[in-house]
């Protein structure tokens, strides 16, 4: 216990205020910690650390009871999450992500909405890539995998939204919440039970509804971990598209998971509402929670499981060499070929293979006839090249392939910017 | 069935020590009669046995490797496989290790090792055709080779008869 405190000042003391630091160390052993054991547990994260807040939820998956049923309801800061088995140079806009700093980023998109630089995190569940922010809610379950469906907690989102008149929520055949934008329908309306949560008497054929909430899971032998997001109120509409478009999509051919885009709206409702609504739809599944609502945050760096996750989701190995193989060509891929580089039939050429983040295979021509000049690339990580110019071997002064070197150089840079 | 687990194992520790003293029950010394001997130990070699994390693994003829995949029910229970994260060969694994991992229907779930030893050789077929373990979870939808350190691992793991009545168990 004596020497618990000063490993708690050395971690936390850099971060917070001296109020803070000793309200941290009041908690040295988190409390928060008690009810891990508990039957049922619902917690809170007081923090909007999108590293941290993961790596919770993974500490909760892995130690809690086999038998148990745990609620984690958190909320980040401005982050782009990808899946587990997603290609970030595929889903993302990578010279966005220090748009603050970056003058890239600043020609791209002079205003991006956003005053502070957003976090990449690639999660260690499946699915797709989302934006995070202020205005959207993420909650978690983990149950027993034996009793588990990929819908069950959907549904348990949707009768909570209900709860607070969101009528329109309903489940889809993707496992998401959806809110239907059509007018309400008398006949179905009566032919509906209120209880079926995959439909609304608003459906409508003919308007797409927009997704409010997606989701994802991580499968152990025991557990299934099933989270999703919540749109409730992002002031960050109208810029998301932007961060998760990326420029260097026409060129790549990925193995892995793709992002399926989705049109997204706001649902317009309090996070705290919001919560109150999960809670209490996970209590009448699962019963209540022993010792209430537990708040947890930065004293949960004390737990070494926690703060292991939180380095590992940081590590730039992690986000960028788990990417699945994948080839990148400049004529771009076998269902929609583009001439990215124009000259017609003896355009330069750009194509490589990076496995697992590492260029294995690359050949870069000036033009059809002359050797290639990539082999400076083979063996470099591909998020560790800050400027093509110095990978991409420069012809010898005078020589008539300058101006092509020119082109393909800044062509690169700007598929495949600085990360 | 617990006499024929136990018997299974003995018999295994059997084989690399080459010595009966160590076989404590008589039906372990009848399995060892000169004239079943051939006919028991190939029989044994080739069962394929389960884990309780769906994971099946069945031994070559020389009991050196074993070949490692997801089983017929967990692969149904998964959905479609959109992704296989194989290993790498010559990682080195205690039983129960993560050996790879597979996403289907936005889900990722970890394949473990149901023994101990070094991966010889992983199924390069997945990587372009990931439905394969759907397709043929028990065949062509293999994961891994294995160098087996032990093979007396193998033999504490359930039966096709074992398994079927564990995965009945886990559904109702």
């Amino acid at each position: 216990m004596i020497f618990r405190i000063p490993a708690c000042r050395a971690s936390l003391g850099i971060r917070l205020s001296p109020a803070a630091r000793l309200h941290a160390r009041c908690y040295s052993t988190p409390a928060s910690l008690n009810h891990l054991n508990a039957k049922v547990q619902s917690y809170t994260s007081t923090s909007s650390d999108p590293y941290l807040n993961l790596s919770i939820e993974h500490h909760l998956l892995q130690t809690s009871p086999p038998d148990s049923a745990v609620l984690f309801l958190y909320t980040n800061r401005p982050s782009i999450i990808i899946g587990r088995n997603q290609n970030p140079w595929l889903e993302v806009n990578l010279a966005l992500l220090n748009a603050t700093s970056n003058q890239t980023a600043h020609h791209v998109l002079p205003s991006t909405g956003l005053s502070s630089p957003v976090d990449l995190v690639r999660r260690r569940s499946g699915g797709g890539t989302v934006f995070h922010d202020s205005g959207n809610v993420n909650w978690t379950v983990i149950s027993p995998s034996a009793a588990f469906t990929r819908d069950k907690h959907a549904e348990m989102v949707v009768r909570a939204l209900r709860s607070h008149g969101i009528s329109r929520a309903r489940v889809n055949e993707r496992h998401d919440v959806v809110l239907d934008q059509g007018q309400k329908s008398a006949s179905s309306a009566t032919n509906l039970s209120p209880e079926d949560t995959h439909a609304t008497p608003y459906q409508d054929p003919a308007l797409r509804p927009l997704k409010v909430s997606g989701s994802a899971y991580k499968l152990t032998r025991a557990r299934a971990l099933h989270h999703g997001t919540c749109l409730l109120n992002s002031p960050n509409l109208n810029v998301i598209p932007h961060y998760l478009h990326s420029p260097a999509k026409p060129f790549i051919t990925a193995r892995g998971v793709e992002s399926v885009s989705s049109p997204v709206g706001n649902i317009l409702l309090e996070n705290e509402k919001f919560e109150d609504g999960v809670r209490e739809h996970f209590a009448g599944m699962y019963g209540e929670p022993e010792g209430g609502v537990i708040e947890v945050g930065e004293d949960w760096l004390e737990v070494e499981g926690v703060r292991k996750g939180v380095d590992e989701l940081k590590s730039l190995e992690w986000t960028y060499l788990q990417t699945p193989q994948f080839t990148f060509s400049s004529r771009g891929t076998a269902d929609a070929p583009v001439d990215r580089l124009p000259g017609d039939h003896d355009a330069p050429l750009v194509e490589f293979t990076a496995r697992y983040g590492v260029v294995t295979q690359c050949n870069v021509q000036l033009t059809p006839d002359s050797p290639s000049i990539g082999d400076g690339l083979i063996g470099k990580r591909l998020h560790e090249i800050a400027d093509w110019t110095e990978v991409l071997a420069q012809p010898e002064s005078g020589s008539h392939h300058g101006s092509r070197w020119a082109q393909v150089t800044e062509y690169l840079q700007r598929a495949l910017p600085r990360v | 069935m617990a006499s024929a687990a136990v018997a299974g194992r003995a018999f295994a520790r059997s084989l690399t020590s080459q010595s009966f003293a160590r076989c404590a029950r008589p039906q372990v010394l009848r399995l060892r009669a000169p004239a079943s001997r051939t006919f028991a130990a190939s029989a044994r070699a080739f069962e394929k046995k389960y884990t309780e994390d769906h994971e099946w693994i069945e031994l070559s003829s020389d009991k050196k490797t074993g070949t490692i995949g997801v089983s017929a029910y967990a692969a149904k229970a998964l959905g479609d496989v959109v992704y296989v994260e194989l290993p790498s060969v010559d990682l080195e694994v205690s039983a129960g290790e993560s050996i790879g991992a597979v996403e289907s229907v936005k889900s990722a779930s970890d394949i473990m090792t149901p023994v101990s030893g070094k991966i010889v050789e992983a199924n390069a077929v997945l990587e372009d055709k990931p439905g394969t373990i759907n397709q043929s979870p028990e065949d062509e939808g293999w994961l891994a080779k294995i160098e087996v350190a032990d093979a007396a691992e193998i033999e504490g793991l359930m039966d096709a008869e074992a398994y079927s009545a564990f995965t009945e168990q886990a559904d109702s």
